[in-house]
């Protein structure tokens, strides 16, 4: 694909596989639920930026909706995550996973 | 209605277990007439079968409907059909089921746990098992196969013995695997033949149907079972590995050695009337698949492995006769009889000889005549006492001399003595073993000769039997009530005094049902010899 | 279409019901609805319409899967009826499994990737309240915190692959892509193979295939017992149909890139499944790792050939859906509100009360694959094809598998049958009985006549 304003698209893929990578390896390595939740939101943002990009160099605009699409499920997403989180935290009184471990292999 | 005997036979049962399922549970007395009516009804149906019935190699009372016919697309059509007949085989051993299970019926009249369930898995069975002796389409007998499982597995469950929980489950380990070996078997020649009439104009029709699997023309070239380029798999081709998975498929219900530790532990805790149905009509589906499906769609793989199906066959004789005469207990020592008799009908098979195979169809007929038998006894004695331990009894015949006839009847039937139908079944094995050799070189005239002494060791353990707890001066194990000891009822006679005259029939004439064997063994004989030298020559 | 203005029609029905006060119509009038919705299935049949700029396709596939849906769904009000009855907000939750329906709907019936995503997540939004419904249950907690993380990392991935893909063919549509990819063999940029695979496992996630199951067994087990039952038949049609579409369509050009990943996926997930449920104490999380297993079988027919398997699939699942309704079902009764589903409260069941317990068997059994039920049948066709197309190692992994599920399956039965019972007769309510012989006779009939269903695709 040629570049129409100086950046070629690969740099873009690049950038958007390494927030993602960092996304992915948060959710598996953080041990707070709110930090996890962060890490997810860093994921779908970085395929929102990667998604814009391509919309841009292909002259298409169907890309673009789809980030809106993102955007607006990621928060209900995140609306329902909180909650579930909030609930959790009345029963246990903390945000940390490992005390998840009550369901086993 | 003359057409529709076969499914009238099968379908009654299956109705009138849907019936018992809406009868209210306490009902007790319904559920033991309504099985004993469709006992009556279905022997009523056999009856013009067996006038009707002409001799000849043909399937007759053919029934013929679609069943289930799928087009898969470029996979060709599957194609199942409800196909139901009987030859010179299989009307002898429907005939026998429906006798037995009449015979069952009477003998659960003493049962008292869950009748209504017991009732309704006891029609069930009955259903399964007619069906799998007339199914001529692999699929429909496979089901009728399967079905029979679990109505067996859960009669021993609930009401067996005390060790009904590992005997069940032995037995259903070792039919399951059975079976899935079948079922293998099932997919390959399903995938492998098509059907010569319906598969017209580019359209490829799979089928299940047995007669057209067991002629070569049907296999599609180029595929896994086809005759002229079967695929190497390890040490054998493809087809050769078929029949040794029909084989022990087949041979675990059989049962044959070393396959058959499931069956005296089955016995043992099963119930008098499961046990007479699974020594007299069970363990026949086992040889009864040998000879209807592993040998005419193998022919080339069972003249192959002829002598290795005899030397197992030998192998039963003899383990399961010493087996026999070590047992302590009455029941299992009749199960290991039945293993050592079975054994007959795998070398009867291997001889592929007229004369053997013909034996080995009169021996399943035989043996399920005199093992029902036996297994009555044992339980005329079981519900006495609660005590089959051979040592606990003595000198049985003074209190209980009509018994003790029937036993002499049932015992010598089931040693082979002249007069009774066992008899001329071992003869015509041993004939065809010895004939073999000479005639198709699949067996040694050694084995013939081995396989006799099978006799001399049933005459020693039934007569040692016989001496130690009929003979002699009356006594009992010190916790059995001698007073328990009485003759028998006269329900006891109703079961007993018509098998001991079936077994003394089928001994002094055994003609008309020669007769209706003769076609499908000539048949049988001329298929594999011809078919696996057709088969071997273009390799 | 007209199905799914109906399904989110009751959707909003059931919230409005709260305020409109008619809360006791409200599971009367849901299955009206549905019935009313199976019709209008019935009547698009053949019909293949497009909505939406195309973005919906309702092709015989989309109408049968939508069909199995909404019966499934049917199926599992009367089974869970209890779970409606039982705690408050019966509106919410009423509509919360509408939506997810309807979800489930759009996964079937997509031809964009945006209307993939957009079911996914009605689908999964919905069930992750619901998996959370038992609020002061720490387990119910932990199945939905766990349900919510998991599908929303498998989201990410997902959509990661839906951006590359897009952004190598220029378009969402599922039949544009596979054009393209058609007529573009060989100039496809890498990160067009690198979005397939993402997809790949971000759909893996949703079908619950090992080695991304781990979230499956712990999430079935915590949820209450009635969402575990729509989970693993709902949830689990609407997941394979949207994995089939993608897979047999947008990426069956490219098939040798992701056929080896899958095959061993398939192995794995066939293999530890099986395996992983003989160890479990709990029945509920055994049902959990036996319908993983099950993906394993209809991966299995996916590649055999993965063009010609959605009549086969649709069986499978079919026969699945009933099955588990009906073992779930039975979990429900005896479970009890405690819902103590360890292997031990089933022993003397057939003593405690008969009709469950026949019911239960027949479920296992067909889940086991015996004949003549449908279960025996769903395998016979997956392993008949892949036999066809030369798979036989993997058909003798699948059959030793399945060997394995008939020994666990028996684990239950045998507690049933040969245990002592351990507690009082079980009392079940007429409307529980009548449904319990329905499922088995509706086992029966596909299992003994299975050539109509699959005669559908």
């Amino acid at each position: 694909m040629q570049p129409q304003n100086g950046i070629p698209i690969d740099y873009y893929i690049w950038l958007a596989a390494a927030l993602f990578t960092i996304g992915v390896l948060g959710v598996l390595y953080r041990r707070n639920a709110i930090i996890i939740f962060m890490c997810i939101e860093l994921m779908l943002n970085a395929v929102n930026v990667l998604l814009v990009a391509f919309s841009t160099y292909l002259n298409d605009a169907a890309g673009q909706v789809f980030v809106f699409f993102i955007m607006a499920v990621a928060a209900a997403e995140v609306a329902v995550g909180l909650a579930i989180l909030i609930m959790m935290y009345r029963n246990t009184k903390t945000t940390d996973i490992n005390i998840l471990n009550r369901l086993k292999w | 209605m003359q057409h529709y005997l076969i499914s009238l036979l099968i379908f009654t049962p299956l109705v009138a277990a849907c019936i018992c399922l809406f009868l209210p549970k306490k009902f007790e007395k319904a559920f033991r007439a309504v099985a004993l009516i469709v006992n009556v009804q279905q022997i009523l149906w056999l009856l013009p079968m067996l006038v009707g019935f002409r001799a000849s190699g043909m399937f007759q009372f053919v029934e013929r409907s679609n069943w289930i016919t799928l087009n898969l697309g470029s996979w060709g059509v599957l194609k199942a059909e409800y196909l139901v007949g009987v030859d010179g085989m299989s009307l002898p051993l429907v005939a026998l089921s429906v006798f037995v299970l009449l015979i069952a019926t009477i003998s659960s009249w003493s049962i008292q746990k869950n009748v209504k369930g017991y009732f309704v898995l006891l029609l069930i069975l009955n259903a399964a098992v007619i069906g799998s002796f007339v199914a001529l389409d692999f699929l429909l007998f496979y089901l009728f196969f399967e079905f029979m499982l679990l109505p067996m597995f859960f009669l021993i469950a609930i009401w067996g013995g005390p060790r009904r929980e590992y005997a069940s489950i032995k037995f259903l380990l070792y039919t399951l695997l059975g079976s899935i070996l079948i079922l293998v078997v099932m997919i390959g020649l399903y995938t492998s033949v098509s059907d010569p009439v319906a598969s017209q104009g580019g359209l490829l029709v799979h089928s299940f149907n047995l007669l057209h699997m067991m002629e070569p023309m049907n296999f599609i070239s180029n595929t896994i079972l086809d005759p002229n380029n079967p695929w190497q798999i390890g040490w054998f081709n493809a087809r050769y590995w078929a029949f040794l998975l029909l084989f022990i498929g087949f041979a675990i219900k059989l049962p044959m050695v070393p396959l058959h530790t499931w069956l005296p532990d089955a016995h043992v805790e099963a119930p008098t009337p499961v046990s007479v149905i699974l020594a007299a009509i069970l363990l026949k589906i086992g040889g009864y698949g040998l000879l209807r499906i592993a040998y005419p769609i193998f022919p080339e793989a069972a003249m192959h492995f002829g002598m290795f199906v005899g030397i197992m066959g030998v192998l039963s004789i003899i383990y399961g006769a010493l087996n026999a005469m070590a047992s302590k207990d009455l029941k299992r020592l009749i199960a290991y009889s039945s293993v050592s008799h079975m054994g007959f009908v795998l070398l009867g098979a291997a001889s592929v000889t007229e004369e053997g195979i013909a034996g080995a169809v009169y021996q399943m007929v035989s043996h399920g005549i005199i093992s029902a038998m036996l297994f009555l006894i044992a339980g005329v004695l079981y519900d006495r006492t609660h005590d089959r331990i051979i040592d606990h009894y003595s000198g049985l015949s003074s209190k209980m001399q009509n018994f003790t006839a029937l036993v002499l009847v049932g015992f010598f039937a089931s040693m082979g003595l002249p007069g009774f139908s066992g008899f001329i079944a071992e003869v015509m094995v041993f004939l065809g073993s010895f004939r073999s050799n000479a005639t198709n070189g699949v067996l040694h005239e050694s084995l013939a000769v081995i396989a006799t002494s099978g006799l001399i060791l049933s005459a020693a353990y039934y007569l040692w039997t016989l001496q130690r707890m009929f003979f002699g001066p009356f006594h009992l194990k010190a916790n059995i009530e001698s007073d328990a000891i009485v003759d028998l009822t006269s329900r006891e006679y109703v079961m007993l005094v018509p098998l001991a005259i079936a077994a003394l029939c089928f001994g002094i004439f055994p003609q008309p049902m020669l007769d209706m064997i003769d076609p499908f063994a000539k048949y049988l004989t001329a298929l594999v010899i011809d078919h696996g030298k057709a088969i071997t020559l273009n390799p | 279409m007209n199905a799914l203005f109906v399904i989110c029609g009751l959707g909003i029905i059931s919230l409005i019901a709260e305020i409109a006060n008619f809360r006791k119509w409200l599971i009367s009038i849901i299955v009206l609805g549905l019935l009313g919705a199976a019709a209008l299935v019935v009547a698009d049949w053949n019909t293949a319409v497009a909505y939406y700029h195309d973005m919906l396709v309702f092709d015989n596939f989309s109408l049968a899967f939508t069909g199995l849906i909404i019966g499934s769904s049917l199926l599992w009000f009367w089974t869970a009826s209890d779970f409606f009855e039982a705690l408050f907000h019966k509106t919410d939750k009423s509509a919360l499994i509408l939506f997810a329906i309807a979800g489930g709907v759009l996964m079937t019936s997509f031809n964009n990737m945006a209307m993939l995503f957009l079911g996914i997540e009605i689908l999964s939004i919905s069930l992750y309240v619901l998996a959370g419904s038992r609020k002061e249950d720490l387990g119910s907690n932990e199945a939905a915190f766990k349900y919510f993380l998991m599908g929303s990392f498998a989201t990410g991935f997902l959509l990661f692959g839906i951006t590359l893909v897009y952004g190598a063919t220029g378009t969402f549509q599922i039949n544009t892509i596979a054009n393209y990819v058609l007529t573009h063999a060989g100039e496809l940029p890498s990160f067009f193979y690198a979005g397939a695979l993402l997809m790949l496992i971000g759909l893996a996630f949703k079908i619950s295939a090992v080695p991304f199951h781990f979230w499956a067994p712990d999430v079935y087990e915590g949820s209450p017992t009635a969402v575990t039952g729509f989970m693993s038949t709902v949830v689990k049609i609407a997941a394979i149909a949207s994995f089939f579409k993608i897979f047999a369509t947008c990426f069956s050009t490219i098939a040798p890139v992701w056929y080896t990943i899958l095959l061993v996926i398939m192995v794995l997930t066939l293999v530890i499944a099986n395996i992983t449920a003989v160890y479990q104490n709990s029945v509920k999380r055994m049902l959990a790792y036996s319908s993983v297993g099950h993906v394993g079988y209809i991966l299995l027919a996916f590649l055999a050939d993965h063009k010609e398997s959605d009549g086969t699939i649709f069986f499978y699942l079919a026969a699945y859906a009933v099955s588990s309704l009906a073992a779930f079902g039975a979990l429900i009764l005896v479970g009890g509100k405690e819902e103590n589903t360890l292997v031990e409260r089933f022993n003397g069941l057939f003593k405690r009360n008969p009709i469950v317990a026949v019911g239960l068997t027949i479920a296992l059994l067909s889940l086991a694959g015996i004949p003549p039920l449908p279960g025996f049948f769903g395998k016979y066709l997956v392993f008949a094809m892949a036999i066809n197309n030369g798979m036989i190692p993997y058909v003798i992994v699948a059959i030793v598998t399945s060997l394995i599920g008939v020994y666990y399956y028996f684990r239950v039965i045998i507690a049933m049958y040969f245990k002592d019972a351990v507690a009082e007769p079980l009392k079940v309510s007429t409307s529980k009985e009548v449904l319990i012989v329905v499922l088995i006779l509706i086992t029966l009939a596909l299992g003994i006549f299975p050539d109509f269903l699959i005669q559908l695709l």
